[in-house]
């Protein structure tokens, strides 16, 4: 009687700990995505590689986004590295130096009807170093100015789209507008930060566009650009924007656009499938320019191989599977792509329901000449050192240089 | 031990080489040994461990580890200037939240101590954030504590007081964490001391009533002394406590803003899994093993230095 | 005035300030589940007690977002498995360190209670390398380890140990002349006498491994790997977007039944924190 009582919980126990074990011969790829519907797209492309490899299987496990890089680098570290992963720019670096990255080069390159060389040069510059290959982007994908329609309608104002079309949308018309959105719709607001976290988790999202467009950058080449004059005029505008004109939505407070809080946000081409539920009418436009041009900024995200992996040549090669032609094209429905031939084809301009082609072709011009958040080995820790001086950078009272020169002394020991 | 006991002769035949001794010590090690070996392996040996762990310059990514001595407490020490920052926060957590938790568990456990209409309503309510998850508390008073849309600050709107962006402004974050903490945490402080406020008998305090002396006058007298050891408990307890406090911090300000709420446990958390220094990490973990240890050493030195 | 009609007056003031004091206790709860119907628009405007829409389907949303009823599955079964483990080792220990004598008791009993003060903390990271080498990283078995047999597992070993020794003897004695072995007069004695402590143990622990967060946070990645306080913390859509109606739908189902347990059986509850406290 006791004995089969504790024979029960000791195999309840067992199965409950084994239902985490992996089975042999399973690739696991790590994705952040928990979405039915791209779940449902990427067992689709792996399904082809499955019927030619008897007896493998791919399993996609769901890592949550807002930790990922922490969490990928806890399998990693704990010893229990997936085979493949998706991969964050800004994550790239610190596990290429940690020689965590298989060159995956030597197998795309061999692989039938591949075609290295449509992928995009600009697009690949994060991972390819020579002729080793660390990773393919399958997620090439600019910010741009998703919009309230509704909201400017109220205002009587030209849409983003309109004034960009005119070649009128840059950072003077974007603060202008912003006046007289928050006139015409009291207790809203004109603009929202990246996910509404440009004062926390997505501090250097909120400032680079502006930075980029007044033609500064925040680092290069080991040196910090933050007190550099354009980087300083760029967010001295956002700054007047939080609390002088109050058109952005300040810290502490939140104005969330998609809830139709905010008349405008940054934000890249996958929110658009949050529109649908929005209950307003809206758009996407370019970033606004400035004084430095245009300055399209793209978020990347590449699929690799991990070196220590049980299975790494197999892995390898279900990733060459994943970014040939026909799958990146069927990706693009999500993922906007850094293949030329898959952005120049017209059914990339069409591919995305929510999407009409003339913002999709802005997206497309923005994903070849964008370019990618600076990258650096020591990320974590460079966010870490400048995340107080960001927060005394967001105070009504701060001197926007004075800070920006705090961000530097901060920053420049880890460049 | 009762050792004159008769032992059973059956018990004997079976184990005639034992004798009753070793026989003894032999079972009491086996019960032991579930909590022994898991000790040795999950506690001792991980502190053995941490020792060298400090002394090492070990990237977690890279898994790259070099012996660097006393390397690591040396920056730590006289090169970082963010630990003293931290040592600070930590101390002014602690500094704010015992004294505030202590007067707060007392003049509670007065209140509640007697029967009187409520009194069960009152204990209720004083201890369920203790049994709540420190992450569901600090979700539900981040919400409260918004700008200019939060809840506090609305309701000082209508007394007319403009409240601060609490978790915006690195004082009144630390403020804000500490007394949500106390909120939290109080109502176990509060049942212990109610447990030895019913332990001291009646007669004592009535007797005092009689002779004359005022309510204050007998807790001074004869209350306060009587809680002594209970105090001694709390104040370690709640101590340490308030030097290990980690899921409070990571929910309701991850350490900021401007580094106000970094306190030492975050740090060795960001430090080790963030940055990956585990090495550094490690030295920061003997730094608190020692901080915790010494405070605990002296709270009871003091205790037997008083009663003596 | 007579000194009863000071007594009344005496009384009323300290239950109004009891009654004041008790706000920031409760209003919280009431804010939580309040906030747990309301739209995301709601929660951020103008504050209201009762929600002016009530959004029943956060509750239900809160588990497409996550595999939420798995995490609570993982949590519920974790807890139950740290609480009967304790139990049974730490009532063993806690019996020998009470009733029988043998060399090293000392010595041992010494190292225990130094493990009481020092902080999780201080050996998660050697505790990280260990696990990963056992192959144990993103399974539950460090959550259920490290608990059971941390400071924590002293602590209920202390507590039983302080049990048994109040326990009177003679029963023992009384089995042993009817040929029980130790282990028998633990089980069948020891054991059925110690109840209160054992629930006192059992409570602790439910709740301690209920609300663990550091180690979660630190074995585990897989979404449906994770443990309530981890998936609280953490309530995003499948772009890291914050969810934040549905973060407090889903703290309130995780808060909501252990503080209806607790209204239930809260003088139970409290007494046994009470113990620990003062026994640890």
């Amino acid at each position: 009687m006791k004995g089969a009582r504790t024979g029960i919980i000791a195999s309840t126990l067992a199965l409950c700990l084994m239902s985490g074990a992996a089975l042999a011969q399973e690739l696991r790829v790590t994705v952040w995505t928990g979405s039915e519907a791209h779940l449902k797209m990427l067992n689709g492309i792996a399904e082809p590689f499955i019927a030619k490899h008897p007896g493998v299987t791919v399993k996609f496990e769901t890592v949550p986004v807002a930790d990922y890089t922490q969490k990928l680098t806890f399998q990693v570290a704990g010893g229990n590295p997936p085979d493949a992963a998706w991969m964050m720019e800004d994550a790239a670096p610190a596990f290429e130096n940690a020689g965590l990255l298989m060159d995956i080069g030597p197998t795309v390159k061999a692989a039938e009807g591949y075609d290295f060389a449509d992928f995009s040069q600009p697009a690949m510059a994060l991972w390819q170093n020579g002729e080793t290959v660390y990773g393919i982007p399958f997620s090439t994908s600019p910010f741009m100015i998703y919009y309230n329609k509704d909201m400017f309608d109220k205002a009587g104002l030209e849409d983003p789209l309109a004034l960009a079309a005119k070649g009128e949308w840059d950072m003077k018309k974007f603060q202008e507008v912003s006046k007289k959105l928050v006139e015409a719709n009291p207790g809203k607001w004109a603009f929202e930060f990246k996910d509404g976290e440009g004062y926390a988790s997505r501090m250097t999202h909120a400032v680079l566009p502006p930075i980029r467009a007044y033609g500064g950058e925040m680092w290069a080449d080991g040196q910090c650009g933050f007190d550099k004059p354009e980087a300083v005029a760029a967010v001295q505008q956002l700054h007047d924007m939080v609390f002088k004109d109050k058109t952005i939505v300040p810290p502490g407070e939140q104005g969330d656009y998609f809830s139709g809080n905010s008349a405008m946000t940054v934000n890249q081409i996958s929110r658009a499938s949050k529109m649908p539920e929005a209950g307003f009418k809206w758009g996407i436009a370019p970033l606004p320019t400035g004084p430095g041009g245009e300055a399209p900024v793209i978020g990347q995200a590449a699929l690799v191989v991990f070196e220590q992996g049980k299975n790494k040549q197999l892995a390898a090669d279900l990733v060459a599977q994943m970014t040939t032609k026909e799958n990146v094209a069927i990706m693009a429905q999500f993922f906007p792509p850094a293949r030329k031939s898959v952005l120049e084809s017209d059914a990339f301009i069409n591919s995305n329901k929510l999407v009409p082609a003339d913002q999709m072709k802005s997206i497309a011009a923005a994903i070849v000449n964008g370019r990618v958040h600076p990258a650096h080995e020591k990320v974590p820790q460079i966010f870490a050192a400048m995340a107080p001086k960001m927060d005394a950078l967001w105070k009504p009272d701060a001197n926007v240089e004075e800070a920006l020169k705090g961000v530097c002394a901060a920053i420049q020991p880890l460049l | 031990m009762d050792l004159s006991r008769p032992e059973t002769t059956a018990r004997n035949d079976r184990a005639p080489w034992l004798t009753l001794k070793t026989r003894e010590m032999l079972e009491a090690w086996l019960f032991v040994s579930p909590t022994v070996i898991g000790f040795l392996i999950f506690f001792l040996g991980p502190l053995v461990a941490v020792v060298y762990f400090s002394m090492t310059e070990w990237n977690l990514l890279s898994q790259k580890a070099t012996f660097v001595g006393l390397d690591n407490f040396n920056d730590t020490l006289f090169k970082n200037p963010d630990f003293w920052h931290v040592v600070r926060n930590s101390v002014v957590f602690a500094i704010g939240l015992v004294p505030l938790n202590m007067a707060l568990a007392l003049t509670l456990a007065l209140a509640l101590s007697r029967p009187f209409f409520g009194v069960v309503f009152f204990r209720t309510v004083f201890f369920a954030p203790v049994i709540t998850s420190a992450i569901a508390w600090a979700i539900v008073w981040k919400f409260l504590l918004q700008g200019e849309g939060g809840v506090i600050n609305q309701m000082l709107a209508l007394v007319g007081i403009t409240g601060p962006n609490w978790l915006r402004e690195p004082n009144w974050a630390m403020a804000a964490v500490i007394v949500t903490r106390v909120i939290k945490m109080v109502g176990l402080n509060m049942i212990l001391y109610i447990a030895a406020l019913q332990a001291v008998p009646r007669d004592y305090e009535e007797a005092a009533r009689l002779e004359g002396a005022s309510r204050w006058q007998v807790f001074t007298m004869v209350i306060w002394p009587l809680l002594a050891p209970t105090t001694l408990v709390i104040l370690v307890i709640t101590t340490i406590g308030s030097f290990k406090v980690f899921d409070h911090i990571y929910q309701m300000t991850g350490g900021g803003p401007e580094n106000g709420t970094l306190v030492l446990a975050f740090y060795i958390y960001q430090q080790g899994f963030k940055f990956f220094n585990v090495g550094y990490a490690a030295a920061l973990a003997m730094i608190m093993f020692v901080i915790v240890m010494a405070l605990t050493l002296i709270q009871v030195w003091i205790r037997r230095r008083g009663t003596q | 005035m007579t000194r009863r009609q000071i007594d009344i007056i005496y009384r009323t003031c300290w239950t109004l300030a009891l009654l004041i004091v008790a706000i920031p206790f409760v209003f919280p709860f009431l804010w939580m589940v309040s906030a747990g119907f309301k739209s995301t628009t709601e929660i951020f405007g103008t504050p209201s007690l009762l929600p002016r829409v009530w959004r029943y389907e956060n509750f239900i949303e809160v588990f497409t977002y996550q595999p939420f009823a798995r995490q609570y599955f993982n949590s519920l079964y974790i807890a139950i498995a740290v609480t009967v483990l304790t139990l049974i080792i730490s009532s063993l220990a806690g019996y020998a360190l009470a009733r029988m004598r043998f060399a090293g008791a000392g010595l041992l009993m010494l190292f225990l209670v130094s493990a009481l003060m020092v902080p999780e903390e201080v050996t998660i990271i050697p505790n990280f390398f260990l696990i990963r080498s056992l192959g144990l990283i993103d399974t539950h078995w460090p959550l259920i380890l490290l608990p059971t047999f941390g400071p924590h597992g002293v602590m209920a070993t202390f507590l039983m140990r302080q049990y048994f020794l109040a326990l009177p003897r003679e029963l023992e004695d009384a089995g042993r002349m009817d040929g029980l072995s130790r282990i028998g007069i633990w089980w069948r004695i020891a054991l059925p006498m110690s109840r209160p402590a054992l629930a006192a143990v059992a409570i602790i622990t439910f709740l301690f491994s209920w609300n663990l967060f550091l180690e979660p946070l630190i074995f585990l990645s897989s979404l449906e790997m994770f443990t309530l306080p981890l998936a609280l913390s953490n309530f995003n859509d499948s772009y890291g977007l914050p969810l934040w109606n549905l973060q407090l739908a889903a703290t309130t189902l995780a808060v909501l039944p252990i503080l209806i347990v607790y209204l239930i059986a809260q003088r139970q509850i409290t007494e046994s924190f009470a113990l620990s406290g003062v026994k640890g």
